[in-house]
């Protein structure tokens, strides 16, 4: 199991490609983006918005595209870190705290955990099924239709503002107080019912295909 | 505070690329985790335009941040209830690919 685990100096070369490309690919992008702020084409928050969906996109990108599972469980923290920052852009700052600590820390981790439980260890090369053709004109027609829409509707723009923790915390158990209750009921469920749905009867183990026992000795 | 320079069309416009990005995830790929990796592209999608319908159009009540923490514990909860299942699905059938998996497929 373990030989066919990438080796380190595989794994050094991946970083030391990707890295060496992303760097390429963004140094001329965040350049043209400063000399267009110093010419006063764009205003500061919308040079931060372009680099933060640029680093959404490409992190989204990695994420539906690579065949190697655990580069793209790692390409998707950058996308959701990048969603915190438009979190923040947005001026609700306990939201994108919030995004940073779940997705960044919990679901990753256990996605993870999901790719280093299942054969995806020993193997973490997926390829993807063969309606790919179909899936890339759906989801074309879905993303255009749905930005057309949006370019097609006028909004006139109030501005945006920052919301205080204060006020949300006492919207979130004021007015939200049963929503609140009935999330926190939702959460303990999912969780028992996670732990009741993986653990391992002890009848099963003997019918293990996985192989637990020669990877644990 | 002071009004953002940035049009709610750039959010939105962002958080449908982001939504298309994850629907074709969803459809092609053929891992339960790879989909499930696409999923949580969707909700972020959507979680950006509750954001940002909210910080642009009710600064007063901002529904869409109380409902975007919503979809973030729901997220939480899908995601390990999820794995739980595609662990299962692993030892059962000794695969967690999605198309292997075709008991109910008549």
């Amino acid at each position: 199991m373990l030989n066919r685990l990438p080796l380190p100096a595989q794994m050094d070369r991946v970083i030391v490609i990707g890295g060496m490309l992303a760097i390429l690919v963004a140094t001329p992008v965040v350049g043209v983006l400063i000399a267009l702020l110093v010419l006063d084409q764009i205003t500061a928050p919308e040079l931060v918005f372009w680099m933060v969906a640029g680093l959404i996109v490409a992190g989204a990108l990695g994420a539906v595209l690579l065949s190697n599972l655990v580069h793209a469980a790692l390409s998707l923290v950058g996308a959701l870190i990048g969603v915190a920052g438009i979190y923040l852009l947005l001026g609700s700052e306990f939201l994108a705290l919030v995004q940073l600590l779940v997705y960044g820390g919990g679901v990753t981790i256990l996605l993870l955990f999901g790719v280093m439980l299942t054969r995806a260890a020993d193997d973490p090369v997926v390829a993807d099924g063969s309606q790919k053709p179909f899936a890339l004109i759906i989801a074309t027609l879905i993303g255009g239709i749905f930005v057309g829409a949006v370019l097609d509707a006028t909004w006139s723009d109030a501005g945006a503002s920052v919301v205080s923790i204060e006020d949300l915390g006492v919207r979130l158990f004021r007015d939200f107080g049963v929503p609140f209750e009935v999330a926190s009921l939702v959460l303990l469920v999912a969780l028992i019912g996670a732990i009741a749905i993986a653990r391992s009867d002890d009848a099963d183990d003997d019918a293990d295909p996985t192989g637990e026992e020669e990877a644990a000795s | 505070m002071s009004p953002l320079d940035v049009p709610l069309d750039n959010f939105l416009t962002l958080a449908a690329v982001l939504f298309a990005i994850g629907f074709y995830g969803v459809l092609a790929r053929r891992s339960a985790i790879q989909i499930l990796i696409a999923v949580e592209l969707m909700l972020a999608a959507v979680t950006i335009n509750l954001v940002a319908f909210s910080a642009y159009r009710d600064q007063d009540q901002f529904t869409g941040i109380v409902f975007a923490i919503f979809v973030i514990t729901v997220a939480a909860a899908e995601i390990a209830l999820a794995l739980g299942i595609v662990l299962r699905i692993f030892r059962e059938r000794g695969t967690a690919n999605v198309d292997e998996a075709d008991t109910l497929k008549w």
